[in-house]
C-alpha cells in the first residue's frame, strides 16, 4: 500500500519542472520496472499517462524491458478494448512501437493485434481510425508475417476506410477526412508493396462489386495511379509472398523501403535508394516537367505557382508566421516568388552554371540532369542520395531527406536551386553572402567578398541588417541569438560526432566544397576545387570544428546562425539534425523556436507537436494552411498524391494566414482560423485537436519512415565507403599494375639486350667453332697420312724381320750341317783307326793261331808216345781220391751241423746274459733303493741314538751332579769316619782312573773281548752262561773277581758276568737275577731307567760294601792319574771326586768301568 | 720337465686370469705319488709355485729330511721320530727341564737344546740370541703345525736348515741394498739420509725369518722357499716391506722410528706383500728351474 502511495507521490513529481528531480524520478521507475516483474507497476504507469499524457511516463513506457511488455500488450489491450481510452492507448502503442522495442516481434502473437484490427472495423471515430491505421502501418513491416493470419482483416479495412473517404459516414469533418484519405492512401502503399498479389486480388474480387465501383473510381484509382507495377505480380504468387521466408531476409526499414520503391509519387519514391531513382529521376523528369505534376524540376515551379512547393518555401511562411509582422513574411514570399520563375527557369542550370559556367540559363532539364550528376555525382555517385548529407552521415540523411522531401534527385536540384533561390531571393548579396562561405574554401579568388567563417555570421547580419527589412531583421536577430545559442551548443558536439570522429571526415570535407562550389561557387570551376579544399581546410583547421564543417553546413546549417531571413530556412534543418527526437528539442527551444522557427512541415510536427496546447494551435493552423493548397492542388491537379494534396493545403493555408492572420497572436489565429474556416466555433477547439493529434499522428508516422531510411542509409553509406575502398584499392592496384608492367617493359629491353648478347656471343663461339673444326679436320689428315707412312714403315719392318729371320735359320741350318759334317769326320777317322788295329790284331792272331797249330801237332805227336803207360795208376788213384771226398764230404756236413747247433747256444746264452745284465741292473737299482731307504731308516735310528746319547749325557750330568752331591754328603760322613779316610781316597782314585783311562782301552778290548766271548763262553763255565756282553752284571761280576782279572782288562765283561752276577747276585739278593737277561738283550730307555734305578740302589749297596772290596784298590791306584785327567775333563766336580773315591769300593769301580764301556763303545 | 708335460695346459691361462694353484695341487700329487720321492723336483716346485697347505707339512718333512724318500719308510721312521720325541721330552722332565706347565716352545727348545747338546746346566740360565731365535721359529711354527712332534721336528730341522745359510745370511743385509736400489732408490736413499739402513731390524728379517713380522698364514709360503733351499727369498720380502710402507717410511726421518715401525708393521696387507715379494724374486732371480 505504501508503495502504491509512494508511486502516486512519485507519479505526481515526474512531471515536475524541475529537470534534476524528474530526472531522479525517472530512474527510481526504471530501477523498480528492473527490480519488479510484476504488471501493477507498468499498469499504475499506464494509467497514469491515460491521465495526463505525461512526457515521462510516455518515455518510460516506450523504454520497456522485456519482461514488462506483456504487461504493457496486455494493458493496453484492455484499454483498446474500451472506446474512451482508445485513441490515447492507440497513440501510445503507436508510440512505443515507433522505437522499436526489442519485443516487437511479439506484437504478432499478442492479443492486441487482433484487437487493434477489430478496433478499426469496428470504429467510427476518424481520429481513432487515422491513428489506427496508422499504427497500423507502422506495424506492418515489423511483423510481416503476421499478414498471413490477418491479411483479410487488413483487407476489410482497407476497403472500409477507402470507402470512408468517398462515403463520409456519419458526420465526419472534412479536415479528418484528408488525414484519413492519407492515411488510407499510405496503408494502400503498404499493402500493394508487401503482399501485391493477394492485395491486387483482394481489389480485384472487392471492387468488381457494384457497390464499391464507386469508391475505386473515386478513390482507389488515383492511388493506383501513383505505383508502380509490383515486380511481384510478375515473379510472385499469394502463397509466396505470404512465406515467412521471403520476411526473414529483410528488415523493418528493407520493407519500408520496398514499399517506397514501387512508389511513383515522388514524395514517397525519395526515400528509395539513391542511385537508382536518381538514374529513374534523371530519365524520368522530361516527361514529368510536361506533366507538371512532382517532378523535381516542377516542385519549383510548383512552388512558385503555389509559392514553393518545398519545404524550405513552406518554412519560409511558417518561420515568419509565428508572431512575425506581415513584411517580413510577405516579403521573402514575393522574393521567393519573384525569384521562382528564375528558380525554376535556372534551378536546374544554375547547378549546371554552377559546375560548369559556360551554361546558359536556357538548358533544361536534360542538361539539368547532366550538371547535376557532374555537380552532385562526386557525391551522389558515392551512393549517397544527396551530397552534403553524405559529409555527416548520421544526422545528414535526416536532414537532407527532410531537406529535400521531394526525393533524391529533386533534393539535389530542389536543394540547390532552392540555395539559390534562398540567396537569390533574400538579395544578391546574400547570394553573394551564400558564396562567401563556399568561396572561402577558394580563399582570395573573389577578393573583396572574402570573408573569414567566424565573421560570416556577423557579416550575415550585416548583410540582412542592411538589406532585410529592418523588421524582419530586429527579429530574426532575437532568433539568431536564440539559435546560435543552441546551435553552437548543440552542432559542436554534432560535428564531431559526425565529422572528426567519422572517417569520412576528409571526405567529407572533399565532398562538400566539391559540391558547394559547384553548386554556389560554379565560375571558379572544378579545376580550383583541391586548392580551395585545402585552404579552406587551412583556414578552417585553427578554427573550431564547427567553423571546419561550416562549408557542409553552411548551405543547410550556416544559415542557421545568420540572422538573415533566408537563413530561418536554413535552421529549421539544423535544429533536425540535432534532434531527431522530438523528446530534446523542445523542452529546450522553448518558445522562441516555434515562434521563430517555421521548419517545414514534418520537421515543424516533430518540434511542434509534443509541445504545449499554444504550440498545438499554432501548427495545427499552420498544418491546416499546408493542407489547404494540397486540396486546393488537389483539385487543380486531380490525380496529385495525398502527401501533396496536404503539401499544399499547409501551403496555401500558410498564405492564406500570412496574408489574413499574420498580426493576430496564437489565439486569435486560431480565432481567425475558425473565422476562416466556417467550422461552428463550439466544436472548434476539438475539432482542431483531434485534427493536430491526426497530424501528429501522421507525423510520428512519417518520422517513423524517415528513421527507416536513416537506418538504410547508413548501411547504404557503408556500401559506399567499401567501395571507395574498393576504388582505392583498384587504384592502387592500377597503380602496382602500371609500375609492374614498367618493369616488365624494362626487363623486355633488358631481355632484349640479353638476346642480342647472347646471338653475338653465339655467332662468335660459331665462327671459333668452325676455326676450331676446320683445324680439327685439317690434323686429322694430317695424322692420316702418317698413319699411313708409319703403317707402311711398319710392313717394311716386318718384311725386314722376316727376313733376317730366314737368314737367321738358314744360317743355323748350315751351322748344322758343318757340326754334323765334323762329327761324322770324326766317325769315320775313329773307325779308321779300329780297323787299322783290327787288322794288325788280325794278323797277329793270325801268326798266333799258326804257331799253335805247330805245337799241337807237336804235342799231338808226344800224346800218342805217352799214352799207353800211365792210365792204371791214374784209375786207382781217381777211386782213392773219391772215397776219401766222400768221408771229408760228411764229415764237414757234420761239423757244420755242430758249428749250427753251438751257434744256437752261443745266442740262447748271450740273451740270457742280457737278461741277467739287465736283472743285474734292476737288483742293483733296488738294492741302491733299499739302500737308501735302509739309510733313511739309518738316519732316523741314528739321529734317535744321538738323541739318546744326548740324553744319557744329561743323565749322566745329572747323575754327575748328584754325586757331586752325594760326596758332599759324603765328606760330611768323612768327618765322621777319618780314619777310613785314606783307604778310602785310595779306593777312589783308581775307580777314578778306570773311568777314564781304561776307556779307550776298553774299546779295544771291546773288539778284543768279542773274540774272546766267542772264544772263551765256555771258559767263565758260569751257571747262568748270560750272553748279554754289555750287561750290568758283568760289570759286578769283574768287580768280585777283578782282583785276578784285573791285570788282563782285555777280558769281555761276559766272561766276568758270570761270576759277579753270582756273587752280586748272592750279595743283593733276588731281583738282578731278572734283570740281566733284560738289560743283555735290548738297551731300552725303560731299561736303562731301571739301570739307572738299580746303579742308583746299587750305588747305596756298594756304599754299604765298600768296606768289603778295599782289597781291588791296588790296581786302580797303578793308573790314577789317568783316571784324574778323565774325571776332571768329566766333571767339575772331580777335584771333590779323590776323596769320595778311594772308600768307594772296588766293585762299584768295576762297575763304573763297565758303565763306562758301554759309554765308550757308543761313542766309537 | 715331466710334470710340465702331465700339467693340464689349460694352466697357463689359469694364470693368466690370475687363478693360481689350480694345477699345483695335482702336479704336487703326481710328484708325491711317486715311490721315491724326488727331492729336487719337490724343491723345485716349492720355490715355483705356493704348497697346498693340506700338503705343506709333508712336503716340509720330506724337504727337510724328517722323512725319508721311500714311503715304505715313512712310518717306521715316523715311529722312530715320535719314540725320540718322547724319549727326549721324558728326559727333560727327568731332568726338571720342563714340566707340564711349561709352555710348549719352550718344551720344544729345551729339547732341541738336549738334542744339539746345549742344554744349560740349569734352566734358569739366560737365554742366548739363538735361542730366542728358536723360540720365536717355534711360535710360528706351532701355529703353523698341528702335531707337536711333527712341529717339533719341523722347527728343529727348518732351524738346523738355517744354521746351513749362515755363511750367506751376513750377505743379505747388502743384497736387500741392492735390490733396494734397483726398485726404489729414493727409498733407499732416504734410509741412508736417516742412516736407517745399517740399523734396519736384520735380525727379525733374516735370522728369525720373518717369525713374529708376518702373520702365519703369509709366513708359510715365505718359509716354502726358505724350506726349499733359498734364503734369497727373504731379502725379497724385506724389500717389498719397505716398498709397501714406503709412504709411511718416507714419513719418517728418524732410523729408530723406522726401525720401529718396520718392526711393527701393519698385518692387513701381508699376503700381498709375500705375493708381491714372490713375483720380485722370480722377476730378479728368474723362475727357479729343475736344477735350481
Amino acid at each position: 500500500m505504501a508503495q502504491q502511495a509512494n508511486l502516486g507521490e512519485l507519479l505526481s513529481t515526474l512531471d515536475s519542472p524541475v529537470l534534476s528531480e524528474r530526472d531522479e524520478v525517472t530512474a527510481i521507475f526504471k530501477e523498480n520496472l528492473n527490480a519488479d516483474r510484476g504488471p501493477m507497476l507498468v499498469n499504475t504507469l499506464v494509467d497514469y499517462y491515460l491521465e495526463t499524457s505525461s512526457q515521462q511516463v510516455l518515455h518510460i513506457l516506450t523504454t520497456l524491458q522485456e519482461p514488462h511488455d506483456k504487461h504493457l500488450l496486455d494493458k493496453m489491450n484492455e484499454y483498446v478494448g474500451k472506446a474512451a481510452s482508445r485513441l490515447s492507448t492507440l497513440s501510445l502503442l503507436g508510440h512505443a512501437i515507433r522505437l522499436q522495442p526489442p519485443w516487437k516481434h511479439k506484437l504478432s502473437q499478442a492479443p492486441l493485434l487482433p484487437s487493434l484490427l477489430k478496433c478499426l472495423k469496428v470504429d467510427t471515430d476518424v481520429v481513432v481510425l487515422t491513428t489506427g491505421v496508422l499504427v497500423l502501418i507502422t506495424m506492418l513491416p515489423m511483423v510481416p508475417q503476421a499478414g498471413k493470419q490477418h491479411l483479410h482483416d487488413f483487407f476489410d479495412i482497407f476497403g472500409r476506410l477507402s470507402s470512408w473517404c468517398l462515403k463520409k459516414p456519419g458526420h465526419v469533418a472534412e479536415i479528418y477526412l484528408v488525414h484519413l484519405h492519407a492515411s488510407v492512401y499510405a496503408l494502400f502503399h503498404r499493402l500493394y508493396g508487401m503482399y501485391p498479389c493477394n492485395f491486387v486480388s483482394f481489389l480485384r474480387s472487392h471492387y468488381t462489386m457494384k457497390e464499391n465501383l464507386e469508391t475505386f473510381e473515386e478513390v482507389v484509382k488515383p492511388m493506383m495511379e501513383h505505383v508502380r507495377i509490383h515486380p511481384e505480380l510478375v515473379t510472385g504468387s499469394k502463397d509466396l509472398e505470404l512465406d515467412p521466408r521471403r520476411w526473414k531476409k529483410l528488415e523493418t526499414h528493407d520493407v519500408v523501403i520496398e514499399c517506397a520503391r514501387i512508389s511513383l509519387d515522388p514524395t514517397e519514391a525519395s526515400y528509395e535508394d539513391g542511385c537508382s531513382v536518381s538514374h529513374q529521376n534523371s530519365a524520368r523528369p522530361p516527361p514529368r516537367a510536361a506533366d507538371v505534376t512532382a517532378s523535381p524540376h516542377v516542385d519549383p515551379q510548383n512552388s512558385f505557382g503555389s509559392v514553393t512547393s518545398t519545404p524550405h518555401s513552406a518554412s519560409r511562411p511558417m518561420s515568419s508566421t509565428p508572431g512575425q509582422p506581415p513584411p517580413p513574411l510577405s516579403s521573402p514570399a514575393p522574393r521567393l516568388s519573384a525569384e521562382a520563375p528564375q528558380a525554376a527557369l535556372w534551378s536546374p542550370s544554375l547547378v549546371c552554371g554552377m559546375a560548369t559556367p559556360p551554361t546558359s540559363p536556357g538548358n533544361v532539364p536534360p542538361d539539368c540532369a547532366q550538371p547535376y550528376s557532374k555537380a552532385f555525382g562526386a557525391s551522389g555517385g558515392k551512393g549517397t542520395p544527396s551530397g552534403t548529407p553524405a559529409t555527416s552521415p548520421p544526422p545528414a540523411p535526416p536532414c537532407h531527406s527532410d531537406d529535400c522531401v521531394h526525393g533524391p534527385c529533386p533534393p539535389p536540384t530542389a536543394p540547390h536551386a532552392r540555395k539559390e533561390e534562398r540567396t537569390d531571393p533574400a538579395r544578391p548579396c546574400l547570394h553573394r553572402q551564400h558564396h562567401l562561405p563556399n568561396d572561402r574554401g577558394l580563399e582570395e579568388l573573389p577578393g573583396s567578398k572574402e570573408l573569414p567563417l567566424s565573421d560570416l555570421p556577423g557579416f550575415l547580419g550585416g548583410l540582412a541588417s542592411e538589406e532585410d527589412s529592418i523588421e524582419k531583421d530586429k527579429e530574426e536577430a532575437a532568433i539568431y541569438k536564440e539559435l546560435s545559442e543552441i546551435t553552437t551548443a548543440d552542432t559542436e558536439p554534432l560535428v564531431p560526432r559526425g565529422g572528426f570522429d567519422s572517417p569520412f571526415y576528409q571526405d567529407s570535407l572533399l565532398g562538400c566544397p566539391r559540391k558547394t562550389p559547384s553548386a554556389t561557387a560554379g565560375a571558379q570551376g572544378t579545376s580550383v576545387h583541391p586548392e580551395s579544399f585545402n585552404s579552406s581546410l587551412d583556414k578552417l583547421g585553427p578554427d573550431t570544428p564547427k567553423q571546419a564543417f561550416t562549408p557542409i553546413e553552411l548551405p543547410c546549417g550556416g544559415p542557421d546562425e545568420s540572422p538573415a531571413g533566408s537563413r530561418e530556412r536554413q535552421t529549421p534543418p539544423e535544429p533536425r539534425i540535432l534532434t531527431p527526437s522530438p523528446f530534446r528539442v523542445p523542452s529546450q527551444r522553448g518558445a522562441g523556436l516555434s515562434s521563430g522557427q517555421p521548419p517545414p512541415y514534418d520537421h515543424l510536427f516533430e518540434v511542434a507537436l509534443p509541445k504545449a496546447a499554444h504550440h498545438f494551435v499554432s501548427t495545427k493552423t499552420q498544418e491546416l494552411i499546408k493542407k489547404v493548397p494540397g486540396s486546393s492542388e488537389g483539385a487543380w491537379v486531380p490525380s496529385a498524391s495525398p502527401l501533396e494534396v496536404l503539401d499544399r493545403l499547409i501551403q496555401q493555408g500558410a498564405d492564406a494566414h500570412s496574408k489574413e492572420l499574420s498580426r493576430l497572436s496564437l489565439p486569435s489565429k486560431s480565432v481567425d482560423w475558425t473565422h476562416f474556416g466556417g467550422s461552428p466555433p463550439s466544436d472548434e477547439i476539438r475539432t482542431l485537436r483531434n485534427q493536430l493529434l491526426l497530424l501528429h499522428n501522421q507525423l510520428l508516422y512519417e518520422r517513423f519512415k524517415r528513421q527507416q531510411h536513416a537506418v538504410r542509409n547508413r548501411r547504404l553509406l557503408r556500401r559506399v565507403i567499401r567501395a571507395a575502398a574498393l576504388e582505392e584499392h583498384n587504384a592502387a592496384m592500377k597503380d602496382q599494375l602500371k609500375l609492374q608492367e614498367k618493369e616488365i617493359q624494362i626487363w623486355k629491353v633488358s631481355l632484349q639486350k640479353e638476346r642480342a648478347r647472347y646471338s653475338q656471343l653465339q655467332e662468335q663461339r660459331d665462327t671459333m667453332v668452325a676455326q676450331l673444326h676446320s683445324q680439327i679436320r685439317q690434323l686429322q689428315h694430317d695424322r692420316e697420312e702418317f698413319y699411313n707412312q708409319s703403317q707402311e714403315l711398319q710392313t717394311k719392318l716386318e718384311d725386314c724381320r722376316n727376313m733376317v729371320a730366314e737368314l737367321r735359320l738358314e744360317l743355323k741350318k748350315a751351322n748344322s750341317k758343318v757340326c754334323h759334317t765334323e762329327l761324322l769326320l770324326g766317325q769315320v777317322s775313329q773307325k779308321l783307326s779300329n780297323s787299322e788295329s783290327v787288322q794288325q790284331q788280325m794278323e797277329f792272331l793270325n801268326r798266333q793261331l799258326l804257331v799253335l797249330g805247330e805245337v799241337n801237332e807237336l804235342y799231338l805227336e808226344q800224346l800218342q808216345n805217352k799214352h799207353s803207360d800211365t792210365t792204371k795208376e791214374v784209375e786207382v788213384m781217381k777211386a782213392a781220391y773219391r772215397k776219401e771226398l766222400e768221408k771229408h764230404r760228411s764229415y764237414a756236413l757234420q761239423q757244420s751241423q755242430r758249428l749250427d747247433t753251438s751257434q744256437r747256444r752261443v745266442l740262447e746264452l748271450e740273451a740270457q746274459l742280457a737278461k741277467k745284465d739287465h736283472l743285474l741292473v734292476e737288483q742293483k737299482k733296488y738294492l741302491e733303493d733299499v739302500k737308501l731307504q735302509a739309510r733313511g731308516q739309518l738316519q732316523a735310528a741314528e739321529s734317535r741314538y744321538e738323541a739318546q746319547k744326548r740324553i744319557t749325557q744329561v743323565f749322566e750330568l745329572e747323575v754327575l751332579d748328584l754325586y757331586g752331591r752325594l760326596e758332599k754328603d759324603g765328606l760330611l760322613r768323612k768327618l765322621e769316619v777319618e780314619r777310613t779316610e785314606a783307604a778310602e781316597a785310595a779306593e777312589e782314585r783308581p775307580d777314578c782312573c778306570n773311568n777314564s783311562g781304561s776307556g779307550p782301552v776298553r774299546g779295544h778290548s771291546d773288539a778284543v773281548s768279542g773274540h774272546n766271548g766267542e772264544t772263551r763262553p765256555p771258559r767263565p763255565g758260569s751257571t747262568r752262561g748270560g750272553g748279554g756282553s754289555g750287561s750290568v752284571g758283568s760289570g759286578s761280576s769283574g768287580s768280585s773277581s777283578g782282583s785276578s782279572q784285573l791285570s788282563t782288562p782285555e777280558k769281555p765283561p761276559a766272561q766276568r758276568a758270570g761270576p759277579f752276577s753270582s756273587r752280586w747276585e748272592t750279595a743283593v739278593g733276588e731281583p738282578s737275577a731278572s734283570i740281566p737277561a733284560t738289560v743283555g738283550s735290548l738297551p731300552s730307555s725303560k731299561s736303562f731307567l731301571g739301570m739307572k734305578a738299580r746303579e742308583l740302589f746299587r750305588n747305596k749297596s756298594e756304599s754299604q760294601c765298600d768296606e768289603d772290596g778295599v782289597t781291588g784298590s791296588g790296581l786302580s791306584e797303578t793308573l790314577k792319574p789317568g783316571v784324574d785327567a778323565g774325571v776332571e775333563a768329566k766333571t767339575p766336580l772331580s777335584p771333590d771326586g779323590p776323596r769320595p773315591a778311594p772308600p768307594s769300593p772296588d766293585s762299584v769301580g768295576q762297575l763304573r768301568i763297565m758303565d763306562y764301556n758301554e759309554a765308550h763303545q757308543e761313542h766309537s | 720337465m715331466t710334470e710340465d708335460s702331465q700339467r693340464n695346459f689349460r694352466s697357463v691361462y689359469y694364470e693368466k686370469v690370475g687363478f693360481r694353484g689350480v694345477e699345483e695341487k695335482k702336479s704336487l700329487e703326481i710328484l708325491l705319488k711317486d715311490d721315491r720321492l724326488d727331492i729336487e723336483k719337490l724343491c723345485t716346485f716349492s720355490q715355483r709355485f705356493p704348497l697346498p697347505s693340506m700338503y705343506r707339512a709333508l712336503v716340509w718333512k720330506v724337504l727337510l729330511g724328517i722323512l725319508p724318500p721311500h714311503h715304505e719308510s715313512h712310518a717306521q721312521v715316523m715311529m722312530y721320530r715320535k719314540e725320540q720325541y718322547s724319549d727326549v721330552l721324558h728326559a727333560l722332565k727327568v731332568v726338571r727341564f720342563v714340566n707340564d706347565a711349561t709352555p710348549q716352545v719352550e718344551v720344544y727348545l729345551r729339547m732341541y737344546q738336549l738334542e744339539s747338546g746345549k742344554l744349560p746346566r740349569n734352566p734358569s740360565f739366560p737365554l742366548k740370541p739363538e735361542d730366542e731365535v728358536f723360540l720365536a721359529i717355534a711360535k710360528a711354527m706351532e701355529e703353523m703345525v698341528e702335531d707337536s712332534v711333527d712341529c717339533y721336528w719341523i722347527t728343529r730341522c727348518f732351524v738346523n736348515q738355517l744354521n746351513k745359510y749362515r755363511d750367506s745370511l751376513p750377505q743379505l743385509p747388502k743384497a736387500f741394498e741392492q735390490y733396494l736400489n734397483l726398485e726404489d732408490s729414493r727409498l733407499l736413499s732416504h734410509l741412508k739420509m736417516c742412516s736407517a739402513v745399517s740399523r734396519l731390524p736384520y735380525d727379525l728379517w733374516f735370522k728369525r725369518c720373518f717369525a713374529g713380522c708376518l702373520p702365519e698364514s703369509s709366513l708359510q709360503r715365505v718359509w716354502d722357499k726358505v724350506v726349499s733351499g733359498s734364503c734369497k727369498i727373504l731379502v725379497f720380502v724385506a724389500v717389498e716391506i719397505l716398498l709397501t710402507f714406503k709412504l709411511k717410511v718416507m714419513a719418517l726421518n728418524n732410523s729408530e722410528k723406522i726401525t720401529k715401525f718396520l718392526e711393527n708393521i701393519p698385518q692387513d696387507s701381508s699376503d700381498a706383500i709375500v705375493s708381491k715379494a714372490i713375483d720380485l724374486w722370480h722377476k730378479h732371480c728368474g723362475t727357479p728351474v729343475h736344477s735350481a
